[in-house]
């Protein structure tokens, strides 16, 4: 076995440890996303433990997690660093007070701004500098992880902005130069999928796409998750939603869904499902009525099928 | 294993998966620090790096395993190779003297013959094979570098020493060696052909003058027609976003309200220019250009995707908007409705633009570009090229594209030469690649 394939089981393990159970393609991607530092693209659909999979990593490594929620609109002002208008404003003023001084003992007027030229100016410094989580995470010495939640939602500029940060680690301010931290961020980006996102943008990163879990998988989270829980009834879960996931359904029950439903039937102290039961809770794990609708009918057929 | 991966991805390439070569090194750097001894984990790894939509991590999944289900890909790996090297050479191979076929396929050593298949192979240059009628060219050239001559040789010799057991022996392991290689080049051809088949049609259309194209193409023409639409979209949408205002521009804001004694009294912020380009376009569908109007109007559908305004005419005796019909119904639709409402009849150029006049006469700006798309024949009626001068001169530039070569313009009815000289630009344009050319040209331009 190579150190490579040991260094992956070990991550998939600290992983467990934190309550987050992963298969080994999101702990090869981790691992890569380490050594290469190459930010990871993860895709999937919405509820499999993307967002989930960031705080998972800045928990295990014990690193500060800095999170931008993407949104349409969002900008750079917003998102990297804005000046502090109002104290430069003020710091302008404090100026025109001190000019009688700098400026008093000169004669002329050349002579006048050659002084003026002389004197520290900090209007565009980092005092005066608001840092914005992209900055925040760049510049921090102690690395952090970077969570960049749902790029999808942002604009296309946006993206194109973020092709700097991802591939140099640095942030360039016009006014002041380059900055970068000592210890490189971990980079997480998510994707619901609503659009394409750009070849440049994705060339830069690692692509993972989380499915939804397979069954054993599933069971595992659930354990992890519900400790509470019987293991039949587990099973018998785990088996129902798998089979849910099957119809034709506006928004499959995602593993967040899932767990959900698993807490709330220890809570009601269910020992095994029945038809009845399910219909009755079936509003956890599917959120359009046309969707229980759906499932209404295939509901024995499914304790059926999992029970077997 | 360099030599492998670069194999490898132009096999992902050919089946339509786009790398780009700062991720074939990524895939590089990913084997070195993976290794090639678990193929499970290789396949996750390369995966991460080389597939990045769903739809490709399916093809790399299939390709991957095609690929790597010969079991020989450790002979490009020097490591493996030496050790083949210390095991192998003293019983069978060696390329420097006459190997011998027979104690190869008789010391049954698979990976012995798969070694020296593989490396007769790439001699041969089988991985540029590219049809299936190069399989039997291929397998005959192989087995030639592995020494076909010699195992001729000795089957003539055999037979001439009357030894017919020897005879039919070595004619046995020809046989068989013959079919292996057949399999191997076949294999090969399956795994690199599977796309580059359609690949290679696809480019012929695209070259190919708009009228010969064949009905039984049609479809493979539309997927074409639409691959250029989203090209273009991919590359020029970016622009046409845009942000009505900024951040605060502090160094105007500070600048202008010197004059204020420095007191804030006027905010400037940052605005981005928005240029909006205004495109009309003119589409011949009469029958002179039945072939190609198709086309014309597919492009004309696709460019109306890509660019927020434009206004799109069809005519052939007289002009109507088709610009709704575009908006709302999809590709094949729009141009098939177009071809009822507006085609068939006999053209009338000069009808036709005093139509287009009078429905763009308010419309028509110096932002305006407008796009005629016909060959210029008007069956001798008045030409009416004083409309042209006049839009001439209130528009920004008029593109005139026609199928026809240059050479046939001013020849019969065609009343091209006359219209060119009222044109910014009058080009010949027969073929998808040329019209592309005009589109991306034009979108330069316009933003």
């Amino acid at each position: 076995m190579s150190a490579s394939k040991n260094a992956i089981d070990l991550i998939q393990l600290n992983f467990e440890k934190e309550g987050y159970i992963c298969n080994l393609q999101i702990a090869t991607a981790i691992y890569l996303s380490q050594n290469l530092n190459k930010p990871i693209l993860v895709e999937g659909p919405p509820g499999v433990g993307k967002t989930e999979l960031a705080k998972a990593t800045s928990e295990w490594m014990n690193k500060s997690l800095i999170r931008l929620q993407c949104y349409e609109g969002l900008d750079e002002a917003k998102a990297l660093y804005e000046w502090k208008y109002g104290k430069q404003l003020l710091y302008t003023q404090v100026l025109k007070d001190k000019l009688n001084d700098i400026i008093s003992d000169k004669s002329g007027l050349e002579s006048s701004i050659e002084s003026l030229h002389n004197f520290d100016d900090i209007f565009f410094s980092d005092k005066f500098l608001e840092p914005r989580p992209l900055l925040k995470a760049v510049s921090d010495d102690k690395g952090t992880v970077l969570l960049i939640d749902e790029i999808d939602k942002s604009d296309d500029e946006f993206e194109a902005f973020l092709l700097e940060i991802l591939s140099d680690y640095q942030v360039s301010i016009p006014e002041i130069g380059t900055i970068k931290g000592k210890v490189k961020p971990i980079v997480f980006l998510t994707s619901n999928n609503t659009r394409e996102i750009g070849d440049a943008l994705k060339r830069r990163c690692l692509h993972l796409y989380i499915p939804f879990p397979d069954a054993k998988l599933e069971e595992q989270i659930i354990a992890s998750r519900v400790p509470d829980i019987e293991k039949k009834l587990k099973t018998e879960l785990v088996n129902f939603v798998q089979n849910l996931r099957d119809l034709d359904l506006k928004k499959l029950p995602s593993v967040a869904e899932t767990i959900d439903w698993a807490k709330s039937l220890v809570l009601l102290n269910v020992k095994s499902l029945d038809a009845n039961l399910v219909r009755e809770t079936l509003n956890v794990l599917l959120k359009f009525q046309s969707d229980i609708d759906a499932a209404d009918s295939e509901i024995e057929a499914m304790i059926r099928k999992g029970n077997a | 294993m360099v030599d492998f991966l670069r194999d490898f991805i132009k096999v992902l390439r050919l089946s339509d998966v786009r790398i780009s070569s700062s991720e074939t090194i990524d895939a590089m750097k990913i084997s070195s620090i993976i290794g090639l001894d678990d193929k499970n984990l290789l396949k996750e790894s390369l995966s991460q790096s080389l597939a990045k939509s769903i739809r490709e991590k399916e093809i790399f999944a299939d390709c991957f395993d095609n690929f790597f289900k010969e079991d020989f890909m450790n002979i490009d790996d020097p490591s493996e190779e030496e050790v083949h090297e210390k095991n192998v050479s003293d019983k069978i191979y060696d390329p420097q003297n006459n190997n011998d076929l027979e104690s190869l396929l008789k010391t049954s050593d698979k990976t012995a013959l798969m070694t020296s298949l593989a490396d007769a192979a790439s001699e041969v240059g089988l991985r540029d094979i590219k049809l299936f009628t190069q399989t039997g060219m291929f397998t005959r050239k192989i087995l030639e570098s592995m020494g076909l001559e010699k195992l001729n040789n000795d089957i003539f010799q055999a037979s001439r020493e009357g030894n017919n057991k020897r005879e039919e022996d070595l004619k046995e392991v020809r046989e068989r060696i013959r079919l292996e290689i057949r399999d191997y080049v076949e294999h090969q051809l399956k795994l690199r052909t599977s796309e580059s088949g359609k690949q290679i049609r696809e480019d012929a259309l695209s070259q190919i003058r708009l009228s010969q194209v064949d009905k039984s193409d049609f479809a493979l023409m539309t997927g074409i027609v639409r691959k250029m639409a989203k090209r273009l979209i991919a590359l020029h949408s970016r622009k046409k976003r845009k942000a009505n205002r900024g951040v605060l521009d502090i160094r105007s804001t500070l600048r202008v309200n010197q004059q204020h004694d420095g007191l804030l009294f006027k905010t400037l912020w940052k605005r981005k220019k928005v240029d909006r380009p205004k495109v009309i376009a003119l589409c011949d569908v009469s029958g002179s250009v039945a072939n190609v109007a198709r086309f014309f109007l597919m492009f004309l559908y696709s460019l109306s995707e890509v660019l927020p305004n434009i206004r799109s005419f069809a005519f052939s005796n007289k002009a109507g908007e088709v610009t709704d019909l575009f908006d709302t119904k999809d590709i094949e639709d729009a141009a098939a409705e177009t071809l009822i409402l507006h085609g068939g009849g006999s053209t009338d150029y000069g009808q036709s633009l005093s139509d287009l006049e009078g429905f763009i006469e308010n419309d028509i700006d110096r932002k305006t570009t407008l796009i005629i798309l016909g060959d210029g024949r008007s069956n001798f009626g008045d030409p009416r090229t004083d409309i042209l001068k006049s839009l001439h001169e209130k528009s920004k530039r008029i593109i005139f594209l026609n199928p026809e070569p240059k050479t046939l313009w001013g020849t019969g009815d065609s009343e091209m030469n006359r219209y060119a000289p009222y044109c910014h630009k009058a080009k010949a344009c027969s073929s998808l690649s040329d019209l592309e050319k005009v589109v991306e040209d034009l979108l330069r331009y316009s933003f």
